[in-house]
């Protein structure tokens, strides 16, 4: 009697680690369901289950000149202008893609802006299979945000269980100013892509 | 029917003490505590952190322009602006920031919610990067034909960070609470120097 009281005792001890293993050393449902990476390097054309993308070059500036309804306007950044040119190919069907985001390599994630929403050539871009796009990405960072970064681009903001490009855009040189190098003052967004 | 009189007061006996012993122990515990403990005043001149911001007010105005910052008044009315330094502490752009911070109700209607502008260049409401410090301007109409404070009221909201939320599984900010009220004097125009700390 003593005996298998003290046998239960020990099974339910074992029962309790066993599940508490589980439950630190599992996969959580948020990551079960996360985006499925794509990874490519700059220049490489990534493809995803709806769209690929080919991330031509990155520029930064200290300011960029934007059209606004006919107007010329300057915006400033307390850190740094980070644009991408990249181009869109829909794959099998029509598709959006609507977001991209800028890893620095710390882990920071920095969103698209949202300061020049009204200008052209902006996500989101409307894609059909067979007419690939031009499109700038455009990004506010921290200058130490900006070497070995990340880019990610995705067709909706919650890319659960779809595909997710992460385009490494690897190690840029800082310059004395602290910003990276080859930084320019003034970029024009009215130029075409 | 005595018998059952007398039980049925054992009974009752037995349940008030239980009641009585779990309110008891919950004010103990401190369940009644939190609800009488005045919150915090905040030093409006210093840095003040939330969980996912870190605010420091600049100056605080009353304006009777019809544009501020590009926010457009109602005809004839006033308008009580707060600038403030506000930096992201968390990891990833956020627009968390329209529960943040809540005049009082003697000031503003609090029905009344307010423009949030970046002052660079009177874009509204655009989400903030982390670790980049911006200035920004709570723009609050004021009730028609009422007098402009010498001071205001702000009550500060601060969310908690949850590594797993309970519906999805997912990391998020939740449960606003207020950390504390601090007053700010207004000034006569947007012309007005910064607070220093």
């Amino acid at each position: 009697m003593m005996m298998r009281k003290s046998a239960n005792t020990i099974l339910l001890l074992v029962a309790v680690a066993f599940c508490y293993g589980l439950q630190v050393s599992k996969p959580r449902y948020g990551d079960l369901i996360g985006p499925i990476p794509a990874r490519g390097k700059l220049g490489d054309t990534v493809v995803g289950r709806g769209f690929e993308v080919h991330a031509e070059k990155i520029e930064f500036a200290r300011k960029l000149t934007v059209d606004q309804y006919g107007q010329s306007k300057v915006l400033t950044t307390g850190g740094v202008w980070a644009v991408v040119t990249v181009e869109f190919a829909a794959r099998a069907q029509s598709t959006v893609v609507s977001v991209a985001s800028w890893r620095g390599p710390t882990g920071l994630t920095y969103d698209q802006t949202e300061r020049l929403s009204f200008m052209n050539g902006l996500l989101p871009v409307a894609l059909d299979p067979g007419l690939p796009r031009k499109a700038r990405l455009i990004f506010e960072l921290r200058p130490d945000e900006v070497s070995n970064a990340t880019l990610l681009v995705s067709e909706k903001l919650v890319a659960a269980l779809d595909s997710q490009a992460e385009i490494s855009l690897g190690p840029v040189t800082v310059a004395a100013d602290g910003l990276p190098a080859g930084t320019v003052d003034m970029l024009d967004m009215a130029q075409p892509l | 029917m005595l018998e059952s009189a007398r039980s049925r007061l054992k009974a009752w006996i037995v349940a008030g003490v239980g009641t009585a012993a779990a309110i008891a122990v919950a004010g103990v515990l401190g369940a009644f505590a939190a609800r009488h403990e005045p919150l915090p005043a905040l030093a409006p001149a210093g840095r003040i952190e939330t969980g996912q911001w870190l605010l420091r007010p600049l100056k605080a105005y009353a304006t009777a322009e019809k544009y501020t910052y590009g926010a457009l008044l109602r005809p004839g009315g006033k308008a009580l602006v707060l600038e403030l330094e506000m930096t992201n502490r968390t990891a990833k752009s956020t627009k968390d920031y329209f529960d943040l911070l809540q005049a009082s109700q003697k000031t503003v209607d609090p029905a009344t919610k307010p423009f949030i502008v970046l002052t660079r260049d009177s874009t509204m409401s655009p989400e903030l990067h982390p670790g980049m410090p911006e200035r920004m301007a709570y723009i609050w109409q004021l009730p028609d034909g009422a007098a402009v404070p010498a001071s205001f009221n702000l009550t500060v909201i601060s969310k908690t960070y949850k590594p797993r939320d309970n519906l999805y599984g997912l990391p998020g900010w939740f449960n606003p609470t207020p950390i504390g009220t601090m007053t700010i004097p207004v000034g006569a125009g947007p012309d007005g120097a910064d607070m220093q700390p």
